[in-house]
């Protein structure tokens, strides 16, 4: 299929966050200005209890969408049936808006590695992943969203960029794009490159989504932690990104480290600002430097041998 | 699969057998750079691996953690992660053989209370998120006909659990989670028996006198309450065998344990 229109798109939900359950209370509690929450899938593919008395609540008063990471849609096994029943039970149960994966594999032989491992940039992988997320979509009735994942190898066999690749199979199987800002530095950062070159290749009647969220600087190499404030840089990327793709669904990850909900808030008050500038008055290098000069964060380097420690 | 993807089959099992086992085919198909050379890349995967999957257990089993200590938990991640790959969409389910590991490896077979903790915070996480039901109230048991009391069954709400423990774990997993003073762990001679249940969003836990754990695993089992008072003998009067199954099933509709109620007798039959 080609020429995907914005029509095809869902529409845009403005700025989000994702739900942890250190925040579960105070969302119900203070009800903040959160346009919409992204949901963990995997922390919800239970039974009964206190994620799902909380996630249902908070969904019966926000938009929410549904993000995964077990899905394995580059895994050479056959998809999980039963993941994906229980995905589709959840997403119509909470109404969720859309749901994303990750472009990548999880695991092989019956083997869930719990990682997002990189999948090389060949023609064989996209005729294999574009078929599954076709089967996906054609089993859940709707199109998915996949997202770029950070990545720390290259492979040899790769035959073309990571960003013809995303396109590629985002044309081919008619899904949408989550498109990870942070994702995209942190991996130009570890691959060498330059990373407005990927988001000025992406094709912008894909993306859907963004992702923002911070990482750990080693040094020569950075690792997506998700575990600290968005730094100046993916800001920056940010700022570039929303001139090049305009309205998007707009949201802020934290996994680690998990701050009170009003920092958060911030951070997203933060996401608002800027993009409110660069829609207003296109990007403007020196007015996003002074903007991001106003945030108080400070870049920490962590020692290399504590990511070695084994 | 097909036969064109073959090659992202043999890329994707290499990958894992380097994650698992640091075999070293895979370094044919990675690039590096002069900073970062393809080791050090690879490196990232392979510790990150272990440490998500030892994070999972840290969460699940912080009494386990604090009884070994950080670096003993740490050495029997590794071992675990090692023995029982992950096999599940979801990564709460990866510490479901930690308890029987602890109890069959050799490295800690003379702790055996470590085992037995790991199987106790298990069943507190499955008590945690099982499903939701309705619980019984005394006013349907009290539409139960005397006539047909002897042949009640009863189903337990799904978050119901039954443990029997040799050692305190339930006293060594509250002085841990409350962050008390240490207490010492202490073997008694007979297993007690203890039962872990969630009511509304709370998990509860509590032990057992030995006729009431025989009951409740009867019970569970689909035994009816004549059958349970006639067991009941083997430690309560045969004429006080009714009354003393009946305060259980009291104590248990407090508790919220129960779900349901079925009463069958020839032809009449009622369910609540």
């Amino acid at each position: 299929m080609t020429n995907i229109t914005e029509q095809k798109k869902y529409s845009h939900l403005g700025f989000g966050l994702g739900l942890r359950k250190e925040h579960y209370q105070d969302v119900l509690d203070s009800q903040p200005a959160v346009d919409w929450f992204e949901v963990l899938t995997e922390n919800y593919l239970i039974d009964g209890g206190k994620p799902l008395y909380f996630l249902n609540r908070i969904a019966e008063r926000y938009p929410v969408v549904m993000h995964g990471v077990s899905m394995n849609i580059g895994n050479t096994e056959p998809l999980n049936k039963d993941y994906l029943n229980r995905l589709k039970k959840l997403k119509n149960s909470i109404n969720a808006h859309w749901l994303s994966d990750h472009l990548c594999w999880t695991g092989t032989n019956g083997t869930n590695a719990h990682d997002l491992l990189p999948m090389p940039y060949t023609q064989e992988s996209i005729d294999h992943v574009v078929q599954r997320i076709e089967q996906v979509q054609d089993f859940l009735g709707c199109r998915m969203l996949i997202e770029n994942v950070s990545s720390y190898i290259s492979y040899i066999q790769s035959e073309m960029t990571e960003w013809e690749f995303l396109n590629e199979i985002a044309q081919r199987s008619d899904c949408l794009l989550l498109l990870d800002i942070n994702n995209i530095y942190v991996s130009a950062i570890n691959h060498e490159y330059d990373p407005l070159d990927y988001l000025q290749a992406i094709n912008p009647q894909r993306v859907q989504q963004f992702h923002l969220a911070g990482h750990s600087d080693y040094g020569d190499y950075i690792i997506d932690t998700h575990d600290e404030p968005v730094c100046k840089a993916v800001w920056e990327l940010y700022a570039q990104a929303v001139a090049r793709f305009g309205e998007t669904t707009f949201m802020i990850e934290r996994d680690a480290n998990i701050p009170p909900l009003t920092e958060l808030l911030d951070e997203l008050s933060f996401a608002r600002s800027i993009a409110g500038v660069v829609q207003q008055q296109g990007y403007h290098k020196d007015t996003i430097q002074a903007m991001l000069d106003t945030i108080p964060v400070q870049k920490v380097i962590h020692a290399e041998q504590e990511q070695m420690a084994l | 699969m097909t036969q064109e993807n073959q090659s992202l089959k043999d890329l994707q099992q290499q990958m894992l057998a380097w994650l698992q086992v640091y075999d070293t085919a895979i370094k044919s198909s990675v690039t590096g750079t002069e900073k970062v050379p393809a080791d050090i890349r690879l490196d990232i995967y392979a510790n990150a691996y272990r440490y998500r999957l030892i994070e999972a257990l840290e969460e699940t089993f912080p009494a386990v953690n604090t009884l070994l200590g950080d670096e003993g938990f740490f050495e029997l991640g590794l071992r675990y992660v090692d023995a029982h790959p992950s096999q599940h969409f979801s990564i709460r389910y990866f510490g479901q053989h930690l308890s029987h590991f602890l109890a069959s490896d050799e490295h800690y077979l003379e702790q055996p209370v470590l085992s037995e903790m790991a199987h106790f915070e298990w069943l507190l996480r499955e008590a945690f998120d099982a499903a939701g039901k309705q619980r019984l109230t005394l006013e349907a048991l009290q539409h139960i006909a005397a006539e047909n009391w002897p042949v009640m069954q009863f189903s337990f709400h799904p978050s119901v659990y039954r443990i029997d423990l040799r050692f305190n774990v339930p006293q060594l997993w509250q002085a841990i989670e409350l962050q008390q003073e240490p207490i010492d762990i202490v073997a008694q001679e007979y297993p007690q028996g203890w039962f872990i249940w969630r009511r509304e969003l709370k998990t509860y836990y509590r032990s057992m006198d030995v006729d009431e754990a025989w009951a409740m695993d009867a019970m569970l089992k689909g035994e009816n309450f004549g059958f349970i008072c006639s067991g009941i003998c083997e430690w309560v009067d045969e004429q006080n065998a009714a009354m003393r199954v009946a305060g259980f099933i009291q104590n248990w509709l407090n508790e919220g344990v129960l779900s349901s109620i079925k009463a069958e007798s020839g032809k009449n039959s009622l369910i609540t």
